[in-house]
């Protein structure tokens, strides 16, 4: 533990600047994924324990993609539909046969789901931890904002994360199949009872989750290794993030996001052998004082 | 009448419990494998743990994600009571399983207010928790490589436990035991207390019962039992691993109880049996053990939709004393 | 027997229970009527501690209840059943009724001995009998007909041995046929065991049928109290309640 040089980098502008930066990117990633995670929740009340595994699959597609075109852009895209696809598939023929089953069984569903695809992604691109780099269009010298370092291809993640959010938060609010989601989050009879295609809703919804983490993925890929089994970390926080913000509650997980993402960059330099620590004590004072998360509904 | 019945019943499972024991004993004389040997150790400990969880997860309706945080509190604290004090081995048994009691009152009185999802994953939070102290707390814990050195005087009452057989015969013993008291508790009316709770709790609370109060004893009880496991396997493994204590651990105490039968008394028992075998069979086939085993998985839980257990209750035409939803 | 005094509950802005003073005398069969969300259900859940009055006070025997806990108002001799009844669907009818029994007895913490003790299974049948539930006593309580879960529910507010019973719309959901036969069974439940009985209703003819006093809730307050022919002759409850076409009918 070294509080004193925490309170040296919080007061050091630089240090403030690039701490803040990278607290950002985590967070902003991290809230992609949780959205997803949070969105599925809302709307079909299942836990989706695989969803750090459609994290790790997006950010490898991503890699295949950039490795053949070249084009980082159009790697984060592949990883996005990709995950869309994947995670229709996965509704389809697994998920949709234990609604309604125990919680634990649709645990262990998706268990195996993660247990198969660590093997496959080991499979096709080998165990070791694979590099993308990175792209060349981010090849260039780095910002120096009140001192601090600031690589460009950061505010780069964090404004395209920015608007994914923003995108996701328009339709939720403003279009017609987002009201729908919204009402069956917070009524599903009702939303079977207007005649309205829940199946095809349930496919819709697991599309954007999986898209979500996969385009979280994709854009994670040129500052993370990517390694078989990079998803468990990732869904933890995840979970983390949900539950923090609220299960259900996509305004709930931005700000649980950024405050973990934070508290991650800040706690390396004050308890760096216990960051991890500092992220579950977070979540249980939160949960001790309110018990269903920040923004959460009371679940009964 | 009625305490008659109840009586036979204790008799009956005394006298099952007893037969396996000898009849375990017996095995080596005929099948001199020590790969049997470490099979039971290492089994008798996962199914002691995995009938722990199900206390609360079946019995009670709590499911905990984060119950290894008790099975490696046990190991640990077995470990550094025998490595670093002078206690006979008894001794480290009793007060670890005290020093497991206070964790679980404090980490039960946090937790059991929560409900359904929220209280999965703050256990789990409490498991990752515990967890990141043991890798950070290097002085006591040794970090990362773990309790190394052994486990000194291991002897119980004059039997030497550094023997192969010796340790055998006592993991049986203990899991027998373990069993058996936890049958008696699920038999009380202590025990119909948690079904009551699990099925209706608003309706259990108006018949009386203080339903917090009900969920930290079986809280506690089943964390101490999930402790009898670990000091089992740190006799097993002679010290005591972060990975005893990870959060895959909860996983395949999970894993055992929902694939053995969660509605089932020994369905978390059978369970822990097909996970250890799965495991040992397809590590020794295929270096893609996940691959393997994510496929079983997958045919089991979307084939029967039931644990094991249970599907065969089921079919035998009896009722499981759970319900799977 | 009960007495309550100033009671107010409110919700938000909402008051559920506004200033609501009873009495309820002992060995009556009291129904409780009122349109929906008169606050009948919350009285309810005041009484036997689900939820805390905001102030006011209930004294039960002469001893203050306020604010004490489910399990504590339950062991003082006040039982319940539910709108939706409520029981423990994984166990059978007598399995059901022995928990109940075993709960009022104490022993619901108790790690000691076998379930059930001495006792607990004979007297569980004669809680059935009296509801006439000992026919599917081996039957799965889930899969009991709809009245049959309602008598459950009932039985087990039964076996509390209480010496208040409250019941929250005992006959909602049920046809005509079944509605009679669930009162007539109320009835002779209170005239038996020698129960303090108050019930929540809706329809009229049962009512003004049975009860022997009968309190008017409307917007969380008592709008009128008395025997059925002053309820019938009240023109505040004419106006409110009465003269309009019955408000609502769950059947």
């Amino acid at each position: 533990m070294d509080a004193s040089a925490l309170l040296d980098c919080v007061t050091t502008s630089s240090c403030l600047v690039t701490q803040t930066t990278s607290g950002l990117i985590v967070g902003m990633l991290l809230f992609l994924v949780a959205a997803g995670l949070t969105l599925i929740f809302g709307v079909l009340k299942i836990v989706n324990f695989a969803h750090g595994t459609f994290y790790m699959l997006g950010a490898y597609l991503a890699y295949t993609v950039f490795q053949i075109t070249g084009s980082y852009w159009l790697g984060v895209l592949g990883g996005g539909l990709g995950m869309a696809l994947f995670g229709v598939l996965f509704e389809r023929f697994l998920i949709r046969r234990v609604y309604g089953a125990n919680v634990l069984m649709q645990l262990l569903i998706c268990y195996a789901v993660v247990l198969i695809c660590d093997d496959l992604v080991k499979i096709v691109w080998g165990p070791d931890f694979r590099a993308m780099g990175m792209p060349p269009e981010f090849q260039v010298p780095p910002l120096f904002i009140l001192g601090g370092v600031v690589p460009p291809f950061y505010l780069v993640l964090i404004a395209v994360s920015l608007l994914i959010g923003g995108g996701l938060g328009l339709t939720l609010g403003l279009t017609k199949i987002g009201k729908i989601v919204r009402a069956a989050a917070h009524n599903p009879d009702m939303v079977s009872a207007l005649g309205i295609n829940t199946t095809l809703l349930y496919s819709l919804v697991f599309a954007a989750g999986g898209a979500l983490a996969g385009l979280a993925g994709g854009l994670a890929a040129p500052v993370r290794s990517l390694t078989p089994g990079m998803g468990f970390s990732i869904l933890i926080e995840s979970f983390i993030v949900t539950v923090i913000g609220g299960m259900g509650s996509i305004g709930g997980a931005l700000i649980a996001a950024v405050v973990l993402g934070l508290i991650r960059s800040f706690g390396t330099i004050g308890f760096p052998q216990f960051t991890e620590g500092l992220m579950y004590i977070a979540m249980i004072i939160i949960l001790v004082s309110k018990p269903s998360g920040l923004f959460g509904k009371e679940i009964v | 009448m009625a305490s008659g019945m109840v009586r036979t019943r204790i008799w009956r499972d005394i006298l099952a419990g007893c037969l396996l024991v000898a009849v375990l004993a017996i095995v080596p004389a005929l099948i001199p494998a020590r790969a049997f040997q470490d099979f039971v150790i290492r089994c008798s400990s996962m199914a002691l743990f995995a009938t722990s969880l199900n206390l609360l997860v079946g019995y009670t309706g709590l499911s905990s994600f984060g119950h290894g945080m008790f099975f490696g509190l046990g190991t640990y604290s077995f470990a550094l009571l025998m490595q670093r004090t002078g206690v006979a081995l008894p001794v480290a048994f009793l007060l670890t399983l005290l020093i497991t009691a206070v964790t679980a009152v404090a980490v039960g009185a946090i937790c059991i207010r929560l409900r359904l999802i929220y209280f999965a994953f703050v256990t789990l939070a409490m498991q990752m928790l515990l967890h990141s102290v043991v890798i950070s707390w290097v002085g006591l814990t040794g970090g990362d490589q773990g309790l190394m050195g052994g486990i000194p005087r291991r002897s119980v009452l004059g039997v030497d436990l550094g023997l192969q057989y010796n340790l055998y015969v006592f993991s049986a013993v203990v899991l027998v035991a373990g069993l058996l008291l936890m049958r008696h508790i699920v038999n009380t009316a202590f025990g119909t207390s948690l079904r009551m709770i699990r099925d209706n709790e608003v309706r259990a609370a108006f018949l009386g019962i203080v339903v917090w109060r009900v969920k930290l004893t079986v809280f506690v009880l089943s964390a101490v039992f999930a402790s009898v496991g670990g000091m089992v396997m740190s006799l097993f493994v002679s010290g005591a691993y972060p990975e005893l204590i990870n959060w895959p651990i909860s996983g395949d105490a999970i894993f055992a109880i929902v694939m053995g039968g969660i509605g089932s008394f020994l369905g978390p028992a059978v369970g822990t049996m097909i996970l250890l075998l799965l495991n040992d069979v397809v590590t020794r086939q295929t270096e893609y053990y996940g691959l393997a085993l994510g496929l079983i998985i997958l045919a089991f839980a979307l084939g029967l939709r039931r644990g094991v257990l249970d599907f065969i209750t089921e079919r035998l035409g009896g009722r499981p004393a759970g319900g799977i939803s | 027997m009960l007495r309550i005094a100033g009671l107010t509950k409110r919700f938000g802005g909402l008051t559920a229970i506004g200033d609501v003073t009873l009495d309820f005398a002992a060995g009556t069969l009291t129904a409780i009527i009122g349109p929906n969300g008169a606050g009948k259900s919350t009285f309810f859940n005041l009484i036997s501690g689900a939820i805390v009055p905001d102030s006011g006070q209930i004294v039960f025997q002469g001893e203050d209840i306020t604010g004490l806990s489910r399990a504590a108002i339950v062991r003082r001799g006040i039982g319940r059943a539910f709108q939706v009844a409520s029981f423990f669907p994984s166990m059978t009818v007598a399995e059901n009724l022995q928990a109940a029994v075993a709960a009022h007895r104490g022993q619901w913490a108790d790690l000691g001995r076998g379930f059930p003790r001495q006792g607990v299974r004979e007297r569980a049948l004669e809680v059935a009998e009296m509801l006439g539930l000992h026919d599917s006593a081996h039957v799965l309580s889930a899969n009991l007909s709809h009245g049959d879960q309602k008598l459950l529910d009932i039985a087990l507010g039964l076996a509390l041995e209480p010496s208040m019973l409250l019941l929250d719309e005992p006959t909602a959901g049920m046809g005509p046929e079944e509605r009679w036969n669930m009162i007539e069974k109320v009835q002779r439940l209170w005239r038996l065991q020698n129960l303090t009985l108050v019930f929540i209703e809706h329809d009229m003819d049962i009512v003004f049928g049975i009860a022997s006093s009968i309190r008017v809730l409307c917007y969380g307050r008592v709008l009128a109290e008395g025997t059925p022919d002053e309820i019938r002759a009240n023109p505040a409850v004419i106006e409110a309640y009465l003269g309009t076409p019955d408000p609502e009918d769950d059947a």
